[in-house]
């Protein structure tokens, strides 16, 4: 039982700084010859052209809650003016406005 | 009346024993847990009704000629599901978040500590009476600790296979049950401060990068532990075959149908060690018992790690992500950004945790590697 114990104690040890050891390895490895290959091979430029692509498409959304506004603000001018609406669509459309700009 | 006699000879009522009665429920509970409590269902499930085929009287799944027999000793006792499983994970991570912040190896590495501290566990409990662990036996038992399913079992299948059945029980229960049993021991070790600690957006990490490192890995293990080369060359081929990116089909087929299909064959497999004399004894519960040991000391052992990191380190480090160091992938890393949350809820740190995670599964393989060249 106490040379179990003996054993159990040297694995522990051992095993230890040889888990440490290899992934501390691997730490350098990656510091010394991984990282230096990344800045010799960099990812080829792919995500310009994606980027370009996001923006336009941004630009045209971002043009179209403008014209929601506009034409709901209209919409609701437009109503206000000539249906005469009873109080309680008016406090129904109010929020939405709100929500949206 | 002789006939009838025979007849009802032939039926499993009339050859029930206890001990198949009780491993039939264990194997219901497995069911339950699987079904109703989502404990790691994908082998749990197999695993229960492999239980309850084993035990069937006369039907004689576990002898020569019976299915579940074929089973084991085709894929497990030659160690060949839980590799082809290993080479299906590799195709699933993403060694990223640990190429970009590489110093989060070494929490990997402290969350083994569980392993070894539970040889000593494991020895101390040949005190008790009616159990008998060798350091073989001991080795199997504390690999839990690495709370890696596929590991453990290859380890325990070329260690202690009379053991494999507790040890894949108690690995995949407590694997299930990292979300209950890490956070206590994460509140408990750290403070709200550190908690609260915001870390360094990782840098990005080129395609170079990532395919050279499953090889690199593979070279230092083939120079210093080829004994681990099983495990961790068919985990390195998997990340190569999905980080090259040429063979799409392939690492598809190795992180979906094939490791599927391998994972339903070793459920039953494992299950077919769920029999009574195997399983009904003692020491079950001392695996039982070890194994809960294994993970706490494994998550404390990253957590601490983390801390004295965190004194040293030029970047921020928040403790908590070294207690997913213990792999159980990604189940600690996503507990120990739950338990960021908890303290800051603007603080992610599933990326970052997401480094240790996977050097836990690194960690753990070399770690069955030792045991495997030590004392195998």
């Amino acid at each position: 039982m106490n040379q179990l114990f003996t054993e159990a104690g040297t694995l522990l040890f051992v095993g230890m700084v040889f888990v440490y050891a290899f992934l501390g390895l691997l730490i350098f490895i990656i510091n010394f010859v991984l990282a230096p290959l990344a800045r010799k091979f960099p990812d080829p430029i792919v995500q310009t052209k994606v980027k370009k692509y996001t923006t336009k498409t941004k630009l045209s959304e971002g043009v179209s809650p403008a014209i929601v506004a506009a034409i709901t603000s209209a919409v609701t001018q437009y109503r206000q003016q000539h249906l005469n609406a009873p109080t309680n669509t008016k406090v129904h459309i109010q929020p939405n406005i709100k929500a949206r700009q | 009346m002789e006939l009838l006699n025979t007849l009802w000879q032939s039926t499993g009522l009339a050859n029930f024993a206890l001990g198949q009665v009780i491993m039939m429920s264990v194997g219901c509970l497995l069911l339950y847990l699987a079904i109703a409590k989502d404990f790691e269902p994908l082998l749990l499930l197999p695993m229960g009704f492999g239980a309850i085929l084993t035990n069937i009287p006369l039907a004689g799944f576990t002898e020569a000629g019976g299915l579940l027999h074929y089973i084991y000793e085709t894929g497990i006792h030659t160690g060949v599901f839980p590799l082809i499983i290993f080479m299906g994970v590799g195709a699933m991570t993403d060694f990223g978040s640990l190429i970009a912040n590489p110093k989060v190896l070494l929490l990997g590495a402290a969350a083994q500590l569980g392993i070894f501290a539970t040889l000593f566990g494991a020895i101390a409990l040949n005190a008790v009476p009616g159990i008998e662990f060798t350091l073989k036996d001991a080795s199997a038992i504390a690999i839990i600790g690495g709370a890696d399913g596929p590991t453990a079992i290859f380890l325990a299948s070329k260690l202690a296979p009379e053991l494999l059945g507790a040890i894949a029980v108690a690995a995949y229960s407590y694997m299930a049950l990292v979300p209950i049993i890490q956070p206590p021991i994460m509140r408990a070790l750290t403070t709200e401060a550190e908690r609260k600690i915001e870390m360094e957006q990782l840098r990005h990490v080129t395609k170079v990068e990532k395919i050279i490192f499953p090889l690199a890995v593979l070279l230092a293990t083939i120079f210093f532990l080829p004994a681990a080369t099983p495990l961790v060359g068919m985990f390195c081929l998997g990340n190569l075959m999905r980080e090259s990116g040429v063979v799409d089909r392939l690492s598809s087929t190795s992180q979906n149908e094939l490791i599927n299909i391998t994972t339903i064959f070793l459920g039953l497999g494992v299950g077919s060690k769920l029999s009574a004399e195997a399983f009904l004894n003692v020491e079950t519960l001392g695996i039982l018992a070890l194994g809960a040991i294994a993970f706490s000391i494994g998550t404390a052992g990253g957590v601490l790690m983390a801390k004295l990191m965190n004194k040293f380190s030029k970047t921020p480090i928040n403790p908590l992500i070294g207690a997913a160091g213990v792999s159980a992938v990604p189940m600690a890393a996503r507990v120990a950004n739950k338990v960021g949350l908890e303290a800051n809820p603007h603080n992610f740190l599933l990326m970052h945790a997401m480094g240790p995670n996977v050097a836990g599964v690194l960690g753990s393989a070399v770690a069955a590697g030792v045991l495997l060249s030590l004392v195998g």
